[in-house]
């Protein structure tokens, strides 16, 4: 299996998604399935979002179209017009799976809803990744990732009290229904395998970011409260961020607490902290703002590295707060292959990018593709593969469909 | 109950805290026989809270418990005997842990020579920082995730919850379908060496991207989009609810069209024919005046209703919902039914969320609460090892197991 492109390989993904939906089908290429990613002849919308290469805006250099995109293949075909769905229609005969995340009821509109679909290819998987799902009173609703952070209760909990709540960091709402869409389809494929039949996924992205945020629900359900928003206090308590000498740190006082108190009292800082009565965790926990206060004042001498190795040294789970800017160079990211440099020829240029969070022994994560460009292989795809004629495929081009 | 996806699936699980049993619990949704192994005998509070509601209600839901002493020879003899009739073993030590048991990949291949071996540590099993000890907020702090959610005053904000758990449990979940769809076109298993901290540092790629090719330093985004640009784009104070004043709604309004939309929403007021306000690239640049501008609508009004207004006219917005508005009161998801009701033991009932993914023929489900420490000991150590009464009396008494 050393040559293969991985555990996927052989299957055969159809990516009607827009940005919401981008990293599902990103997860699935990476594993090795074939995955034709289906945009307008216009290009997918978020080859217009930045960052771009060297800043220089086009719809080929978007660092945000990249990353998603990765080991994917372009076909241009304008599903808005029924000739452009016909060939659609071709395509799903022979695929495996479809991911979409247009609006609910646009599919039906192009006459490519999961009745047709299914028809046409029993064996099909059908994806389908909505904000609000399909049903319900708000399926028609507009919402971008911001918006559903605010619906799914994420974003009530982000930020300290009395002030605005902070906005998570790099579209939460959309990776999270995104891991569950790419979980969903792989759980469809093994209930494929005995049934020969395939199935629709109403995969809400509401529903999927809800379930990230779980003390919010256990909260309410298990003890009748309302989650309020505690600054860097983590709601279980055991985890605050403090201010040392160069930066900050994230104090952690579920370790062994007698290293980090001996350390402390060597300082001379414990104040308090020497008590038996802290060694118990519920006390650390319930007195947390007062332990955290004096642990503040004893880590502001420290610089923020020294203080982490020497905390991991005694087993103590501190951590520095770092800059995204450290990561490229972070020695534990390096020495494990993290980034991957893939070549763009046509910039004459190697761009390294992260990597897949799972190294497997046997079935390789790989990057065998850079990113397409836009349409890179329309007629690879239909001519080649499909076996519209050369003419045909002029046709197409001419009347705009491709 | 209809058929389920992963029938037939049985997991060996070691993990423990969040992000294992994240993992393990969409597995076990979808009806993976999921069996966890734990300590028994612990007097001291959980940090987690109690066992079958709240958090370990909502994680262990769907999986079974038994209480094997890992500490004595005899608790892991009878772990590897479940390992051989199981299709993976998951864990979320350190590497040294699984290892130092005999229950590493290379020692089970021995008892299941097609066993898959998930591991989900925080830094991953190789690497200079291998044996850090970590959780998900330590976790968040050295991804850059603290740090780059400042709030208004610039301080780090990040993160009032671990969402590296959750990073870690859907692709946890994630690694073991595609090992196990490996197996199933190949017949091999395999171990997959999971990192959670490289979970996260995938979710922030393109801003990666952004710094290994243009070398540009990345300031904490605050309210600017993170997808398409868009103004008005952030948080704005309604009206208060009875004494609750934290009542706000988001607005993102990405395009010239939905401007439009916008402007005809909240009635066409003169400001909002500012030339300063025309085209997306000024209402950005102009950002704290239309923010105050758009603020002071928001605050004249219910966030419910301030919130109905824009989406009538097809503009992106939405309540912040706490959690009671969340789990209690918001209709798309109490007419989903997403929030799912499960029997307590000896009466009583508790919500979890539910099934975030609905499949149409294998839909998955919420069958069983979560098992107290231990509760099925003797389907595990009977039905499946096949043990007598007296010889799982005697695996108690030697304190290889704990008795419930």
């Amino acid at each position: 299996m050393l040559n293969s492109r991985g555990a996927l390989e052989g299957l055969r993904v159809l990516d009607l998604t827009d940005l919401k939906g981008h990293l599902c089908c990103r997860l699935l290429a990476e594993m090795g399935a074939d995955v034709i990613k289906v945009e307008p002849p216009g290009g997918d919308p978020a080859r217009r979002i930045g960052p771009f290469v060297d800043e220089r805006p086009h719809r080929d250099r978007s660092l945000f179209f990249w990353f998603y995109n990765l080991n994917k293949r372009s076909l241009t075909l304008d599903l808005d017009r029924p000739e452009g769905a016909a060939t659609f229609r071709r395509l799903a005969a022979g695929a495996d799976i479809v991911v979409e995340s247009f609006k609910p009821g646009t599919l039906a509109r192009m006459g490519l809803e999961w009745d047709v679909l299914h028809a046409l290819n029993p064996a099909l998987i059908l994806c389908s990744i909505a904000p609000f799902g399909q049903t319900g009173p708000y399926r028609d609703l507009e919402a971008d990732d911001s918006v559903l952070t605010a619906l799914s209760g994420m974003l009530y909990v982000n930020g300290f009290p009395n002030e605005a709540p902070v906005r998570p960091l790099g579209l939460q709402a959309y990776h999270s229904a995104c891991y569950y869409a790419a979980i969903a389809t792989m759980c469809a494929l093994f209930a494929r395998d005995s049934s020969g039949e395939g199935q629709w996924i109403d995969l809400s992205m509401q529903e999927a970011a809800a379930s990230a945020v779980e003390h919010v629900s256990a909260g309410y359900f298990g003890a009748g409260l309302v989650e309020p928003r505690r600054g860097t206090l983590h709601w279980s308590r055991f985890f605050r961020v403090g201010r040392c000498r160069d930066g900050y740190v994230m104090h952690c006082t579920l370790g062994d607490w007698t290293s980090l108190v001996e350390w402390v009292k060597g300082d001379r800082k414990a104040q308090d902290l020497v008590g038996e009565e802290w060694n118990e965790l519920a006390r650390r926990r319930d007195d947390a703002e007062h332990l955290f206060d004096v642990l503040d004042d004893w880590v502001k001498a420290y610089s923020r590295d020294v203080l982490l190795e020497r905390a991991q040294l005694l087993r103590l789970p501190y951590a520095s707060v770092r800059n995204l800017e450290e990561l490229p160079d972070d020695e534990q990211l390096n020495s494990r292959g993290y980034f991957h440099d893939v070549e763009h020829p046509e910039l004459g240029r190697t761009i390294r990018y992260p990597g897949a969070p799972y190294l497997f022994s046997g079935s390789p994560w790989r990057v065998w593709r850079r990113p397409p460009l836009l349409g890179e292989h329309t007629v690879e795809i239909l001519g080649d593969e499909l076996g519209i004629s050369a003419k045909e495929l002029a046709m197409l081009v001419a009347e705009g469909l491709i | 109950m209809g058929r389920m996806a992963l029938e037939g699936v049985r997991i060996l699980d070691f993990t423990w805290v969040v992000a294992g049993p994240v993992a393990t619990r969409i597995l076990a949704d979808q009806g993976a026989e999921v069996i966890k192994i734990e300590r028994g005998g612990l007097a001291e509070v959980s940090v987690l809270g109690p066992r079958r509601t709240g958090l370990q209600g909502e994680l262990h839901r769907n999986k079974r418990s038994a209480a094997i002493n890992m500490a004595d020879p005899r608790g892991v003899q009878v772990a590897r005997r479940l390992a051989a009739i199981s299709d993976l073993v998951m864990d979320n030590f350190s590497a040294r842990v699984m290892r130092g048991w005999g229950m590493d990949y290379q020692s089970l291949i021995k008892v299941k020579p097609d066993i898959i071996c998930i591991s989900m540590s925080g830094l991953g099993h190789t690497g200079p920082r291998c044996n850090y000890v970590s959780y998900g907020p330590t976790l968040q702090a050295l991804a850059g995730f603290t740090r780059m959610m400042a709030d208004e005053r610039g301080e780090p904000a990040g993160y009032g919850y671990s969402y590296a758990d959750m990073a870690g449990g859907y692709t946890g979940a994630l690694a073991a379908l595609i090992a196990l769809w490996h197996r199933k076109r190949t017949g091999q298993g395999q171990f997959v060496d999971l990192s959670q901290f490289e979970a996260l540092v995938g979710l922030v790629g393109p801003a990666m991207l952004d710094i290994s090719v243009n070398g540009r330093s990345q300031a904490p985004p605050g309210w600017k989009s993170q997808e398409a640009p868009a103004a008005p784009h952030g948080v704005y104070r309604c009206r208060p609810r009875g004494d609750d004043d934290d009542r706000r709604i988001v607005i993102a309004v990405h395009t010239q069209a939905e401007w439009a939309r916008f402007v005809g929403a909240i009635g066409n007021p003169a400001w909002t024919a500012d030339p300063r306000f025309r085209t997306l690239y000024l209402r950005i640049r102009n950002s704290d005046d239309l923010d105050a501008h758009v603020g002071r609508w928001a605050s004249e009004r219910d966030a419910e209703e301030a919130a109905s207004t824009l989406q009538r006219c097809e503009v992106a917005a939405g309540v912040v919902l706490n959690g009671a508005d969340l789990c209690a009161r918001d209709p798309q998801l109490r007419e989903r039914g997403f929030f799912a009701p499960v029997k307590l033991p000896g009466g009583g009932l508790t919500h979890v969320p539910g099934v975030p993914m609905r499949l149409s023929a294998t839909p998955g489900s919420i069958r069983t609460p979560a098992p107290e420490v231990g509760e099925d000991n003797d389907y595990v150590l009977g039905q499946l090892l096949k043990l007598s009464r007296a010889e799982r009396d005697e695996l108690i008494a030697q304190g290889a197991v704990w008795s419930r």
